[in-house]
């Protein structure tokens, strides 16, 4: 009998969609099914790792087994386990929902053809950056999501998509010349890349350069004010399902990297900590600025995400001298948080625009059909991102303002308030929309507008506001590996 | 008395350095791709005076070659719209320099607070070598011991070639012209001379790779030129029929590159670990399927765009 080896998860969960993405780009008549396949398989892989990270532990593979600094190094650990499992999972279901905007009858054959080539290998890429335990290793693979997203982006073929594609690359190739740069400074002065020669690595002017260096690049791939220039047009002019991928998961990425960085390189200085929560400040208030003046639904939404990403800054700001030993949580609480609701939302915003064939605010509460769940999604989603109980978004906030209290912050509560209520107000813009109808002189279809393809919507929109209540488990398994303070 | 190689150095420097601030100045498209490819040259010549003789290769064949291609390709496309400078303010000019001057500043005071030295993974490379299976240290560290990150790297060739194919067809709905204007006899006869020597020379650059600078990077932009030429002498046309047999090629080096690393892993080895005896037959194989695809996808770069609109048959398919 034939021995099976152990199959080995971490590699498995970044060749799985990587051969998928192959396959589809081979077979372009079958490229959906082919692409729905390998995501779900991928999904299953990513619990399968889970599953190993929580019974074993960190994890580590040692590919070509030279070892780190020489190789390269795979490891997963509570965190890096976490947010693949948010990855794949709302990549399945965004990936059930582009079935539907990519069917026959709604697109052209272009759009289903190479969208499931392009989405796998940022699937690819995404699980590779979580596995990462080697600072040139990251930055190849935020070249391949910056450019898929990049492809992602201009998927629709549209001018305006097409030239908010370019912007993004600019900033994105940009971002990543940065981020190279200050990997050159760290080689320069510590002859290695890997996390564990970071970890032991004392304080030094060329890793103070190079952690400038690769922030502000990372600043600029993940949109943080006032870096944020390319995000709104981008996210809201590419397709419904790229937006939730490019919003929910791209933008993810590169926060995921600094948080590792805050890990591993060096106690942040004070003053640097204070700058980061200053331009998130500013990102709250200029993302919800512009989220309350804008006039198309896609763009609120994606206006909404420059503010949120401010939150996730300040977040890790609050954590001020001490160190970022307890705020990570938040920070990572808050990630999570926001991937999933706003992958539902604009999910459910690409819905409402499918039903009622636009999605000009102000006319929303004009129409005759009422695309009830979607909308429904959509409110459900904005809860968790204002960040009521008992959503993941409160809970996020709820430990945000926890640890503020107790190292007395009060400035960054009222931060935190200040954009709660922001939120509110221009979420409602959209609430209300969907609730007044004495505008519309015909009858309303109540009915009308509902359809299979509101599940994804619906579920990712019900998980974000259902998995607050499972706030703690989250969390105690993000510990696993002692993502903060113990050596890798 | 002044070293002479010195000299060389330091002028050298100032050019490159005058080279990317020209660039930055000047106002004609054409005379900017000109000068990013002198620009392109002598960055190569630094990295050879820095004893980096395969960055100096890629460098030439890819940072210059073929960027230079693809820069004169995409000039001829927009050289009829009419060239539109920003005009931006002198105050906010002045501004983005001084904030420029201090990044700088700090980076130089950063790099010279450095003592330089650190070993570096050099030596490690060096006692690893034999285990390698190929004897020239960059590629050992490029195929062996740092392979996941060439993989890598070859993916993102295949996410570009991708976004290409993908673009292009979304946004030009008339059928394009060809590349270039119909060539004389001269450029003819030249592809007819240098093509087969150009075709020796990339798989020589490829197979010497295991023990002296060159590789499968090289001798794939190397093959691209060939594959430029066949397309700016209109010896090759790509056709519809071509876009299955393009699609296999483009992937060639990802699968075999990745099917290898998994291949070899089980009875106690992992990932990438080849078996020491096959290791210099394995690292061939990809490298040899690397650079096919490689030499495809900068081909189909240059192209810019899936072959649809410019078919025999007149129309799109």
């Amino acid at each position: 009998m034939i021995e099976m080896p152990a199959i080995d998860w971490l590699t498995a969960v970044v060749f799985a969609p990587l051969a998928g993405a192959i396959l589809a780009f081979l077979l372009p008549r079958q490229a959906h099914w082919v692409g729905v396949g390998a995501v779900v398989l991928t999904a299953l892989m990513a619990s399968a790792l889970v599953l190993q990270v929580l019974t074993e532990g960190a994890v580590v593979t040692p590919l070509g087994n030279w070892g780190a600094p020489l190789g390269i190094d795979l490891r997963a650990d509570g965190l890096s386990a976490t947010l693949m499992a948010m990855t794949t999972g709302v990549g399945l279901l965004v990936s059930l929902g582009a079935l539907n905007s990519y069917a026959h009858h709604r697109a052209p054959e272009r759009m289903r053809r190479y969208f499931w080539p392009l989405w796998l290998l940022l699937l690819s890429g995404l699980n590779g950056v979580y596995l990462s335990t080697d600072l040139f290793n990251l930055y190849v693979m935020l070249e391949v999501i910056s450019l898929a997203a990049v492809g992602l982006t201009v998927l629709s073929g549209r001018i305006e998509a097409v030239r908010a594609g370019l912007e993004y690359m600019y900033a994105s190739i940009l971002g990543a010349l940065l981020f190279l740069l200050g990997v050159g400074f760290v080689y320069l002065e510590l002859g290695r890349l890997d996390f564990a020669g970071l970890l032991a690595a004392p304080p030094s002017p060329a890793l103070g350069a190079a952690l400038a260096l690769m922030v502000a690049g990372l600043a600029l791939k993940t949109a943080l004010f006032p870096l944020h220039v390319w995000l709104p047009q981008a996210h809201a002019n590419a397709t419904a399902p790229a937006s939730a991928l490019l919003s929910a998961l791209v933008v993810k990425a590169s926060l995921y990297i600094v948080l590792r960085l805050a890990q591993y390189l060096l106690p942040l200085s004070e003053v640097l900590v204070a700058l980061i929560g200053l331009l998130g400040v500013g990102a709250i208030l200029w993302g919800s600025i512009q989220a309350l003046r804008a006039e198309r639904l896609k763009l609120l939404v994606a206006w909404s995400t420059v503010a949120q990403i401010g939150l996730v800054f300040v977040a890790f700001a609050r954590a001020g001298a001490d160190g970022v030993a307890e705020s990570w949580k938040a920070a990572a609480l808050l990630m999570l948080a926001h991937a999933i609701a706003k992958a539902a939302m604009f999910l459910a915003a690409g819905r409402i625009k499918e039903e009622i064939g636009h999605d000009r605010i102000r006319e929303l509460d004009r129409s005759p059909v009422r695309p009830t769940l979607a909308q429904l999604s959509f409110a459900l989603a904005a809860i968790s991102l204002v960040g009521l109980p008992p959503s993941l978004g409160f809970a996020g906030k709820w430990i945000l303002m926890e640890g503020a209290m107790t190292s007395g912050y009060w400035h960054w509560i009222a931060v935190t308030m200040i954009a709660t209520m922001l939120s509110v107000a221009y979420f409602s813009r959209v609430l209300t929309g969907f609730l007044r109808f004495d505008r519309q002189r015909t009858t309303v279809g109540e009915h009308q507008g509902w359809a299979l393809a509101d599940a994804a919507p619906l579920t990712l929109a019900l998980c974000a506001l259902g998995l607050g209540l499972l706030a703690a488990p989250i969390l105690a398994f993000m510990n696993i590996g002692y993502p903060f303070g113990g050596a890798p | 008395m002044i070293d002479p190689l010195l000299l060389f150095d330091v002028i050298l420097g100032l050019a490159i350095v005058s080279l990317a601030v020209t660039v930055l100045v000047v106002r004609d498209r054409f005379a900017m791709i000109v000068l990013v490819i002198v620009f392109g040259l002598m960055s190569a010549l630094a990295w050879v005076r820095l004893a980096a003789p395969d960055v100096a290769l890629a460098e030439a064949a890819i940072g210059t070659g073929l960027t230079g291609a693809l820069l004169l390709a995409t000039w001829r496309q927009v050289r009829t719209e009419p060239e539109r400078w920003p005009a931006l303010p002198r105050g906010v000019m002045v501004i983005n320099m001084g904030l420029c001057a201090l990044v700088l500043a700090g980076l130089v005071g950063a790099f010279l607070a450095t003592p330089l030295g650190t070993p570096g993974l050099g030596v490690a490379v060096a006692d690893n070598l034999a285990d390698s299976g190929v004897e020239h240290p960059v590629t050992a560290v490029l195929l062996n011991f740092r392979a996941y990150d060439t993989l890598m790297e070859v993916v993102v060739l295949l996410v570009a070639v991708i976004a290409v194919w993908m673009i292009d067809r979304g946004v030009s709905q008339a059928p394009q012209p060809t590349l270039g204007p119909e060539l004389g006899d001269l450029p003819r006869g030249f592809a007819r001379l240098v093509l087969p020597a150009i075709t020796v020379i990339g798989a020589y650059l490829l197979w010497v790779g295991t023990s002296a600078p060159g590789g499968a990077f090289q001798g794939g932009a190397v093959l691209a030129a060939v594959g430029i030429l066949l397309l700016l002498t209109q010896r090759y046309q790509p056709q519809p029929s071509h876009r299955p047999l393009a699609r296999g090629v483009f992937v060639l080096g990802v699968a075999g590159f990745a099917a290898v690393a998994l291949l070899v892993a089980g009875g106690g080895r992992v990932p990438f670990e080849y078996p020491a005896d096959h290791a210099k037959t394995l690292i061939l194989l990809i490298e040899g399927l690397v650079t096919l695809s490689i030499a495809a996808t900068l081909a189909a770069l240059f192209h810019g765009r899936e072959p649809e609109a410019i078919s025999t048959q007149g129309g799109r398919s």
